[in-house]
């Protein structure tokens, strides 16, 4: 090309007039020069494969079968709850990276990281000279994990659309990362939470809650989501049902369908509950809902937006702030760690609340 | 020397010496001297998104240049007469039917902006000929009702599409090539574009003589129909192999042959080659801003050059006028 535009100036300094020779001239040149790039194109090395060690063939959630070295000892996530995932299996010395959108627990912010989940440097991730690259659907770019493979890098994509499917992911994800025991373990512990809120919750029927991914637009959750799952386990289903992922739905629906409790999550509401409240009563539409004139808004922690180990935490707040009279007996926040401090926090509030009225009775 | 900067600069560090070097070894065959990493960083990574960079930018402000004299419109613009959106729609379609489909994004896009142009074309036509501002009016039209389409097809897209799709509106190099053989990809592309840029560039004689009007040009013997007819296709194909490769990469159709007529003048003879090299450069270093200003996290090139480029722009606009 460059060759080319060399004798395009030349040809321009020469005369004023393209002859018809001049024409044919440029035909051959381009012709030349094309083939010359195809013939280059092929006889070029072609990238090979850098598998060091001996690798199993796995098919993973997204259907690409990948190769996955047996032994398993540098881990790069992509996002936040592939992070968590690493971190609540034990394996975090074998986390060499992850992103920057990874803050839980603490010491993930510490560890290096390769860039967003969904423009991540490729090159960075190359330079951690990872085994395993895990990536997830649920926030990652098809073609980041395309590109990766593309470079012989082992990436396992995890595909949950439930809490279920969170839970077998995590067994896949342990197994691949040597930690078969760790996991199994893991998703038993979980499971059994999960079957201890359900079982207190069996009998009732379900509370129709809107799901506040966003306020304004009003941006709620769609019937496939993980989240919906996740509030079907805490005894809750959307007002809201939709096929597209994460809609934005109109507030006057919103009145038309008067939700019993609205919940918002963690990052995107204020940190003084009765502020949101206020501002809420004070909104137009808004106010024309009950569950606001009631109070009836829960803040739940933000391991609710990610398909993680921290979920079941988030699906038993839920559980317990919608659910209070079924849940009054148990001790509050008892198996609440501390970063889970808040939702311990809003139970309480709630739970006063309800004793407060209960008193003015 | 662009080149050069943009293969050094990145989220893993190699110095020039060893970039170097790890192209002299494999120049010579030696590639098992070359560490792994360098490998995957070098071939794997940077050359191929310089070669897409140098291609993509190049298409672009060639399609701009021939567009600018099509149309005799200041304004005009590889994007105008709609053949982005109908590329963009073409993408979005591809990812709603067949998500999972290797270079269907590609295929798609390219079928979006092919068909684009010849609706466009044909509503372009007046009394048989084609008539610059019916065309840029067809152009403009065509625009807006495909970005509605668009907007009405987003609604129905969910979560993981809609990323790939929000990336590729704003313009992403980073996607990688549908085929594993990259060179042979890189070649194919490039051969397009020079034989679209070629026909193009056929022209630019009669192109200058067009641009001080066309019934002068007619009466000088030119047959304005014809170089009409080959600069439009030509620059739409250049368009739609630009657009499908690397989603909507903004201005760099718009600016740089303006730049480089400020620069060298007017003369297409000049200006097509120029403005291919000048947005060759353009892109890639917009790309190499693009990965290393927030590093290790990538912003869409799309940005990177609306950012630098109108500041560039209105610098050379003004000094010219005084």
């Amino acid at each position: 090309m460059w060759r080319g535009a060399s004798l395009y100036s030349r040809g321009f300094f020469v005369g004023r007039e393209f002859t018809r020779a001049g024409r044919k001239v440029f035909c051959v040149i381009y012709f030349l020069a094309c083939c010359s790039v195809t013939q280059r194109a092929t006889a070029a090395p072609r990238q090979t494969s850098s598998f060091k060690r001996a690798a199993k063939f796995v098919t993973d959630e997204t259907g690409r079968r990948v190769a996955i070295p047996f032994s398993v000892q540098r881990i790069v996530t992509l996002a936040p709850d592939l992070t968590e995932t690493v971190y609540a299996l034990g394996l975090e010395d074998k986390l060499v990276a992850d992103t920057t959108f990874c803050d839980t627990p603490a010491a993930a912010r510490l560890k290096p990281h390769i860039g967003s989940p969904q423009a991540p440097s490729l090159e960075a991730i190359v330079a951690m000279h990872p085994d395993l690259v895990l990536a997830t659907t649920s926030i990652n770019r098809a073609e980041t994990a395309d590109a990766l493979l593309r470079l012989g890098i082992s990436v396992y994509t995890s595909d949950p659309h439930t809490v279920r499917g969170m839970l077998n992911s995590i067994v896949r994800m342990a197994d691949l990362m040597g930690a078969n025991e760790q996991g199994t373990v893991l998703v038993e512990k979980l499971q059994a939470r999960l079957d201890a809120v359900h079982a207190r919750m069996a009998e009732l029927p379900l509370v129709h809650v809107l799901f506040v991914v966003w306020e304004d637009p009003l941006i709620t959750i769609g019937q496939n989501t993980f989240i919906a799952d996740a509030l079907r386990w805490a005894g809750a289903e959307s007002v809201i049902v939709a096929d597209q992922n994460y809609p934005q739905v109109s507030l006057e629906e919103i009145v038309r369908l008067q939700p019993e409790y609205i919940l918002f999550t963690g990052n995107h509401s204020e940190s003084n509950d009765d502020h949101q409240l206020g501002r809420l009563r004070a909104r137009p539409a808004w106010k024309a809902l009950k569950a606001i004139q009631l109070g009836h808004i829960v803040k739940v922690d933000d391991e609710i937006t990610k398909p993680s180990p921290g979920l079941v935490g988030a699906i038993e707040q839920i559980a317990r702030a919608l659910h209070p009279d079924v849940f009054s007996s148990r001790a509050c926040g008892g198996s609440f760690d501390v970063r889970r401090g808040t939702m311990a926090g809003v139970f309480a509030r709630t739970r006063w609340e309800r004793e407060r009225d209960f008193c003015a009775l | 020397m662009v080149c050069v900067v943009s293969l050094r600069m990145g989220a893993y560090p190699i110095s020039v010496r060893d970039i170097v070097s790890t192209l002299f070894n494999a120049a010579t065959g030696r590639r098992e001297e070359i560490p792994v990493e360098f490998w995957q960083v070098v071939f794997g990574l940077r050359l191929p998104r310089i070669a897409l960079g140098i291609l993509v930018g190049a298409s672009l402000s060639t399609a701009g240049a021939g567009f600018q004299a099509l149309l005799r419109n200041p304004l005009a613009d590889p994007y105008v007469l709609g053949v982005s959106s109908g590329a963009a729609l073409g993408a979005i379609v591809s990812l709603i039917v067949a998500p999972h489909t290797v270079g269907a994004i590609q295929m798609a896009a390219f079928v979006g902006a092919a068909s684009t142009i010849a609706v466009v074309y044909f509503l372009g036509r007046r009394g048989g000929q084609l008539d610059s501002p019916t065309l840029l009016l067809a152009g403009i039209v065509a625009a807006s009702f495909l970005s509605a389409i668009i907007m009405f097809l987003l609604t129905m897209v969910t979560g993981s599409e809609l990323r790939s799709i929000a990336f590729w509106l704003m313009g992403d190099l980073t996607a990688p090539p549908p085929t594993t053989n990259v060179l042979g990809w890189l070649g194919f592309l490039f051969f397009v574009f020079i034989v679209a840029a070629g026909a193009m560039y056929t022209t630019s004689s009669d192109l200058n003589l067009i641009l001080t009007g066309e019934q002068e040009a007619k009466h000088l013997g030119v047959n304005v129909n014809r170089v009409k007819f080959v600069v439009y296709i030509a620059a739409s194909v250049l368009t739609g192999l630009a657009v499908s490769v690397s989603g909507a990469i903004g201005y760099v159709g718009l600016l740089v042959p303006h730049v480089m007529r400020m620069l060298f003048g007017t003369d297409y003879r000049m200006l097509i080659p120029t403005a291919a090299i000048g947005g060759a450069i353009a892109i890639v270093l917009a790309d190499t801003l693009a990965r290393t200003v927030v590093a290790p996290t990538e912003l869409p090139v799309g940005a990177m050059t609306a950012l630098a480029g109108a500041p560039v722009f209105i610098y050379l606009m003004r000094r010219r006028m005084r």
